[in-house]
């Protein structure tokens, strides 16, 4: 086994390993700023701006109207033009009011340029389902990753929230940054001393031999409890967390597929044209022929009556029959 | 302006660009705008592109070499009419989404408030954008943030086929700024000199940190949407449209003022003929790109 030292890490909740990024970011360029409803003296609506606007000022974190088109495209402005921005959309449903300057400017301006203009802002957004309703629950990160020129991440830890913030903020191009409603109240360590995670390297979260299960963001805990409790029944899960969607680690989720012979993607969005659609073709190209089955949400919306969300949204349970059923166990 | 009449003459002619965007009869608007402008300041503007592009000051062959898909343009061809650009020559660039060039004007302007640059954004923009939410939010940020922006509308009265007073409520589209407690005003935009006159107030407004402005300059489009485009307006409507030539109309007042003679005017049409016979010269001297140029600076 490895002979590093151990990393010292302090315990951080999501929300303030977010936070850290900014703040560490923002210290060493001075070009970095926020942009969101709510973002200032408030916080950020799940506090995940917590001491930036006390240490940077209204200048560099701006609370704007609620404003979607004009938030992103102000931000992809900056970014343009020179600084480097971060747009808050406080939930992805809102994305949707804000994709024309991130979609067909941002990640269009290098190629349309030929490399005079770049565009190095984050466009951080909240994705998932927490009782919030049709319109503020949706996953909407699969219309995301085929866009040529935007990267996505999704981290699931702490840790990953912490480093790919910092990468995020540090890319040459348009990178979307989604988190989770149920990822904020989560804790973790993280480490002490400056991490960078990079951005399309996939993580294995946990080793096993009979599936691999392929997940992001929060469903990567939802995976970690299925593959606890298959182990008792000697079902051994390997369980990836993508971290990134664009450009997506689609070798380690090969190799590990090599391994095991059989995949389950899962994901809170929709299965049609959604992420696991996606890695389950790539796969078939890489692999060719495996035992592959999706999880993902029922092709209804996500109502905010508890017992409608938890019928649509997956969970343990759902991820456990569908390993069961692919691997006949 | 008889720069970019010529010029617009003798690219929709050729066979190989597929459409163009023309700015023939609007060319008061764009060299107005920019005969205030100096290299501190930054222009951006829709996919009717051509005018602003020349008046600001850019090669003539190279916009032609990017109009024509070549890689002697701009944009090593890449971006066409829609969304040519160079920054450096302070033309920020087209964006040919209707409207989608009003918030990244203010984010422009925005990176020139927070570094204390010395000039001033100007987004270029047509009555088809002054239906869309996002000039709403715009204009509301950029005066609470009192940006050094000028938003000019290029109204020339017809969005493709519709009439801009069947779509659009304000008896004035400077009418859309009133709320924000900005200066606005709407001027005839066939007259160079008025374009000039009241850019340059809003410019100099803008650049000493007062805030905002919008004119709106009414104007008129001499030919179709887009040379792909069918003409809906009657051949005597046109005719009419036609004699409102903002070229002719500064060549007679220039004339009357003794600024210019008949002969002078005939040497400016030939030196022009050579400079667009230059341009496309140069355009067709350069290469279209490789077909491996479709992947370069994606990421």
């Amino acid at each position: 086994m490895s002979s590093e030292p151990p990393v010292r890490t302090v315990r951080l909740f999501f929300r303030e390993a977010i936070a850290r990024a900014l703040a560490e970011e923002m210290r060493l360029d001075a070009s970095i700023i926020v942009l969101g409803q709510d973002v200032g003296a408030f916080g950020g609506s799940y506090k995940e701006f917590v001491g930036l606007f006390e240490e940077f000022g209204a200048s560099r974190v701006r609370d704007t109207p609620v404003a979607e088109a004009v938030m992103v495209g102000i931000g992809v402005g900056v970014a343009a033009a020179g600084m480097r921005a971060l747009v808050n959309i406080t939930y992805m449903d809102f994305l949707m009011l804000g994709l024309d300057p991130l979609v067909n400017y941002a990640a269009k301006a290098r190629f349309k340029t030929a490399g005079q203009i770049t565009v190095p802002v984050v466009v951080k957004t909240t994705a998932g389902a927490r009782g919030q309703g049709v319109a503020h629950s949706q996953c909407i990160e699969a219309w995301l990753m085929g866009v040529p020129g935007l990267s996505v991440v999704v981290p699931s830890t702490p840790t990953d929230a912490y480093g790919l913030m910092k990468s995020a903020l540090r890319a040459e191009g348009p990178v979307l940054y989604v988190d989770h409603k149920r990822l904020f109240p989560t804790a973790g360590p993280v480490p002490i001393a400056e991490t960078l995670v990079p951005i399309g390297q996939a993580a294995i979260r946990r080793a096993g031999a009979h599936v691999t299960v392929v997940s992001y963001s929060f469903m990567v805990r939802v995976a970690l409890d299925a593959a606890a409790q298959l182990e008792k029944s000697g079902v051994s899960c390997e369980v990836i967390d993508l971290r990134s969607l664009a450009p997506i680690d689609i070798a380690t989720v090969a190799a590990s597929v090599s391994r095991t012979g059989a995949l389950v993607t899962l994901e809170e969005g929709q299965l049609i044209c959604g992420v696991g659609a996606e890695i389950a073709f790539q796969i078939r190209e890489l692999c060719g022929p495996v035992r592959v089955a999706r999880v993902g949400a029922l092709p209804a919306p996500v109502s905010s009556n508890p017992v409608l969300e938890a019928a649509v949204v997956p969970d343990t349970n759902r991820l456990i029959g569908a390993v069961r059923r692919l691997l006949s166990v | 302006m008889i720069l970019i009449r010529a010029f617009e003459a003798a690219l929709r002619v050729r066979p190989d660009h597929g459409f163009q965007l023309l700015s023939s009869g609007q060319e008061a608007v764009s060299v107005g705008v920019c005969a205030v402008l100096t290299e501190a300041d930054q222009l951006l503007c829709s996919g009717r592109s051509i005018g602003p592009a020349l008046a600001r000051g850019l090669d003539p062959g190279a916009v032609m070499a990017e109009l024509t898909g070549r890689t002697g343009g701009l944009n090593r061809g890449k971006a066409g009419r829609g969304h040519m650009a160079h920054p450096a020559a302070g033309f920020f660039g087209a964006h040919a989404v209707v409207g989608g060039n009003l918030a990244i004007a203010a984010g422009v302007a925005l990176a020139f408030q927070a570094a204390k640059r010395p000039g001033a954004v100007v987004c270029l923009f047509g009555d088809g954008a002054c239906g869309a939410g996002v000039l709403h939010e715009t204009l509301n940020i950029a005066a609470i943030w009192q940006l050094p922006l000028v938003l000019v509308c290029d109204n020339n009265g017809i969005s493709v086929s519709t009439p801009r007073d069947l779509v659009l409520a304000p008896r004035h589209l400077a009418d859309l700024a009133a709320p924000f407690a900005m200066p606005a005003a709407t001027i005839d935009g066939m007259d160079v000199l008025a374009v000039r006159d009241a850019m340059a107030a809003y410019i100099a407004r803008a650049r000493a940190g007062a805030g905002p402005a919008f004119l709106e300059c009414l104007s008129e489009r001499f030919s179709s949407h887009s040379t792909a485009t069918t003409e809906t307006r009657s051949q005597q409507a046109m005719a009419t449209i036609r004699a409102r030539c903002p070229i002719e109309r500064l060549s007679a007042h220039l004339i009357a003022e003794g600024l210019l003679d008949t002969a002078q005017r005939a040497t400016l049409e030939t030196e022009v003929a050579g400079e667009v016979a230059r341009a496309l010269a140069f355009a067709d001297s350069t290469p279209y790109p490789d077909a491996a140029e479709a992947m370069s600076d994606v990421v």
